[in-house]
């Protein structure tokens, strides 16, 4: 006990110790002539937030000059490592908030950075200085800008600044270095066209920050489909009801839906809610609007699937005494999910583009990386890295459908395997017929057999057979 | 108004395709009395006689479009006519772009001739195009819904999100002062205004002129919290394939500080203010 409690006490001097030894410190501060208000450096990671050292950025030093006092010369200093060779710097003078005719200027040597006025700088003037292209330590870490400035007493030291963090080269930005260094890349980039459409350095940037981005895009669709689905069955089998009140709500609900853009649908959902003081989670709402416009286009499809199956089959339903729900969920909806597969596929493959709109209301999707991009590059090669990072998805789709589309139309006239045919079975029992036409006859009938054999029969309705 | 019969509308289209022509034919003649200006000016134009300028047209004061009409209106768009006119070009307004795609417009040239834009003069937009003078000074602010507690320091948070017009200063600043906090660019500073006053972000950091007009018009549920001095200075892009122009636009600026012109312009839309 009495043990614990020493250990209490002597914690507590030693955080009083500590408290004074930083007042200490903190103190002379507030003597300075020339106040550090602040040192920031522009993120310079390709595609992210960092701060990388060893690469060219922009240092803004911003400082106040206290009452009665001028300042003739500042001099910022860099840790070993730093530099500010090649550098130029942007001096700016502020009262308040307008500009005041200072003229200065600025030499680079190494670690140190000295910039002289033409006049000595005025109390409550604020100097910002923004230096283009100095390079921080290489190997990263905290990193303090100091330095000392001339008043009229003489050289006094600065403050050393807020420490900014800096980080080590990453692989990408090794990578992308090495691209810029490259001659064939260099000579690829001299062409406008080449260099504007397909920057390799961007590339490489834009293949590596965009994936977050396009992962969500999949995950927002991917989730709201299944919703799309089920909403989309439901107002599709109200729009067919009986029940003139149902068929008016789903008559509403899609033509609203399908008749307005989607941009507009999400402007209202995501400026409309929150002025409601509805907050939903931007992803989440992005879900919601996606699923709820997809299951209008969905519900039109249903409706059309459901009632191309012929009349006939209703009647022989309601023969065998099957009643209304039975006869939809086992024989007409069956036989529709076949029919309407490939149109939902493709509308899949637009809501998945659609996702691209809700970058315009800050949904960090894979457009809104791609933006982020080339804002920053004033390149258009993360537009066309975005661009096949939708097509990965939309292609093989686009395939599918066209496969899936093409073996619905075989089997509907009938093109389904069949016995085998007289050719077949006589060169089977003879074996000895012209080789030719038997080998195709063969192949012709293994390949129907694979392709229906394994794929439509689960979908193939069992009441037709019945029927 | 009364009716037209289908005689007077004839009549009525004629006379308004004889004045069109007439135009053309006036503009036909501004071209021929600029050909000897270009020639020694050494610029080219992308259409003949006219300044073709892009923009961004949700920059209120500087662009916005006309609430009835849809023609852009605003500072900027009052200095391009006066500069058109003291070059001798007629002004040409091409629908509005995202701020970020501007200066690749500029630097790919064949589009427009200048984007005038409330742009800051930055040594990255100057590797790509050629910066005129600046003709407008302005600073950065921070804008919160009114009466909420947030500060600069609160605001750098990972809880935090920042909204932002893709590619402007305002965006820079943020990356760099408030690097914890989620950064949402967006396209239009409208967009990000909106989304402040609905609680979708927690700020909008953007040009003190901009913020300002805003607030005093349309956005009175938000305010300022921090007037950020910056000392950036607007400045119009030009191509650097086209240095005559940029040399014709400067020449054109320092006239339009000395005849009073700009003034003029700055006290319509600024009043005492700026």
């Amino acid at each position: 006990m009495s043990n614990t409690r020493r250990g209490t006490k002597w914690g507590l001097a030693a955080l009083v110790a500590m408290l004074a030894v930083a007042f200490a410190l903190a103190a002379p501060h507030s003597a300075y002539a020339l106040t550090t208000n602040k040192a920031t450096a522009r993120p310079n990671e390709n595609g992210g937030s960092g701060v990388i050292g060893g690469l060219a950025t922009r240092l803004t030093w911003e400082g106040t000059v206290e009452e009665g006092e001028k300042v003739s010369s500042v001099t910022l200093v860099l840790p070993e490592g730093g530099t500010f060779d090649g550098s130029s710097t942007k001096i700016t003078v502020l009262e308040g908030l307008s500009r005041a005719k200072v003229e200065g200027t600025a030499t680079p040597a190494d670690t140190q950075l000295e910039v002289t006025f033409s006049e000595p700088i005025e109390a409550g003037y604020l100097l910002r200085l923004e230096v283009e292209g100095m390079k921080f330590p290489a190997d990263g870490g905290e990193v303090s800008v100091g330095g000392s400035y001339v008043n009229q007493d003489g050289e006094q030291q600065l403050a050393e600044s807020k420490p900014i963090k800096t980080i080590a080269n990453t692989p990408l930005q090794a990578l992308v270095a090495t691209l810029d260094e490259a001659p064939w890349v260099q000579a690829w980039n001299s062409n406008p066209f080449l260099g504007m459409f397909f920057k390799p350095q961007l590339l490489a940037t834009a293949f590596a920050t965009l994936v977050p981005g396009w992962l969500l895009c999949l995950l927002i669709v991917v989730i709201a489909y299944p919703f799309a689905i089920v909403l989309g069955l439901i107002f599709a089998l109200m729009k067919i009801s009986k029940n003139p009140l149902l068929r008016l709500i789903a008559i509403v609900y899609i033509n609203i839906l399908r008749g307005t853009p989607l941009f507009l649908q999400i402007y209202i959902m995501f400026f409309g809610l929150p002025m409601m003081n509805i907050n939903i989670d931007n992803n989440v709402l992005g879900v919601i609007v996606i699923a709820i416009n997809a299951s209008a286009y969905l519900a039109e499809i249903f409706r059309a699937g459901i009632q191309s199956i012929p009349q006939g089959q209703y009647e022989a339903a309601s023969s065998l005494g099957m009643n209304y729900f039975q006869t939809m969920f086992d024989i007409i909806l069956p036989q529709t999910i076949r029919r309407v597969i490939p149109t939902v596929t493709s509308d899949f493959i637009t809501s998945y583009k659609d996702t691209s709109l809700l970058s315009s209301v800050g949904v960090m999707e894979l457009m809104m990386f791609a933006k982020n991009l080339t804002s920053v590059s004033g390149n258009m090669t993360p537009y066309v890295a975005a661009a096949i990072f939708y097509l990965i998805v939309t292609l093989p789709l686009i395939k599918a459908v066209g496969y899936v589309e093409q073996r619905i139309a075989n089997s509907e006239r009938g093109g389904g395997p069949r016995p085998k045919g007289k050719a077949a079975v006589k060169a089977a029992s003879a074996g000895e017929a012209t080789p030719l036409p038997s080998e195709l006859g063969v192949h012709f009938e293994a390949a129907r057999d694979d392709a229906f054999g394994t794929s439509v029969s689960p979908l193939a309705p069992v009441a037709v057979q019945e029927v | 108004m009364s009716m037209l019969t289908r005689r007077q509308f004839v009549q009525v289209g004629s006379i308004a395709a004889a004045g069109l022509l007439a135009g053309c034919g006036s503009s036909g003649s501004d071209a021929a009395d600029a050909a000897p200006q270009a020639a020694d000016g050494e610029y080219t134009v992308v259409n003949e006689g006219k300044l073709t300028c892009i923009s961004n047209l949700f920059f209120p004061p500087f662009e916005s479009m006309n609430e009835t009409t849809g023609d852009p209106e605003g500072f900027d768009i009052d200095v391009s006519k006066s500069l058109a006119e003291h070059l001798g070009l007629e002004v040409n307004w091409l629908p509005s772009q995202d701020f970020d795609t501007l200066v690749p417009t500029i630097k790919n040239g064949g589009k427009a001739d200048i984007a005038i834009a409330g742009m800051t003069i930055t040594d990255a937009r100057q590797a790509e195009v050629d910066m005129s003078d600046p003709y407008v000074d302005s600073n950065q602010s921070i804008v919160v819904k009114a009466g909420s507690t947030e500060t600069a320091e609160s605001l750098d948070d990972a809880s935090k999100t920042i909204a932002v017009q893709g590619g402007t200063t305002g965006a820079d600043w943020a990356d760099e002062n408030l690097p914890n906090a989620t950064k949402k660019r967006l396209s239009t500073i409208i967009d990000a205004m909106s989304g402040v006053q609905s609680g979708l972000y927690d700020a909008v950091v953007c040009d003190l002129p901009v913020s300002r007009y805003q607030i005093k018009m349309s956005y009175s549920d938000l305010e300022i919290i921090e007037e950020i001095p910056t000392g950036e200075q607007y400045g119009i892009a030009i191509s650097k394939d086209n240095p005559g122009l940029t040399a014709a636009i400067n020449a054109a600026l320092a006239e339009m500080q000395e005849d009073g012109s700009m003034a003029a312009i700055e006290a319509e839309w600024f009043g005492s203010e700026l």
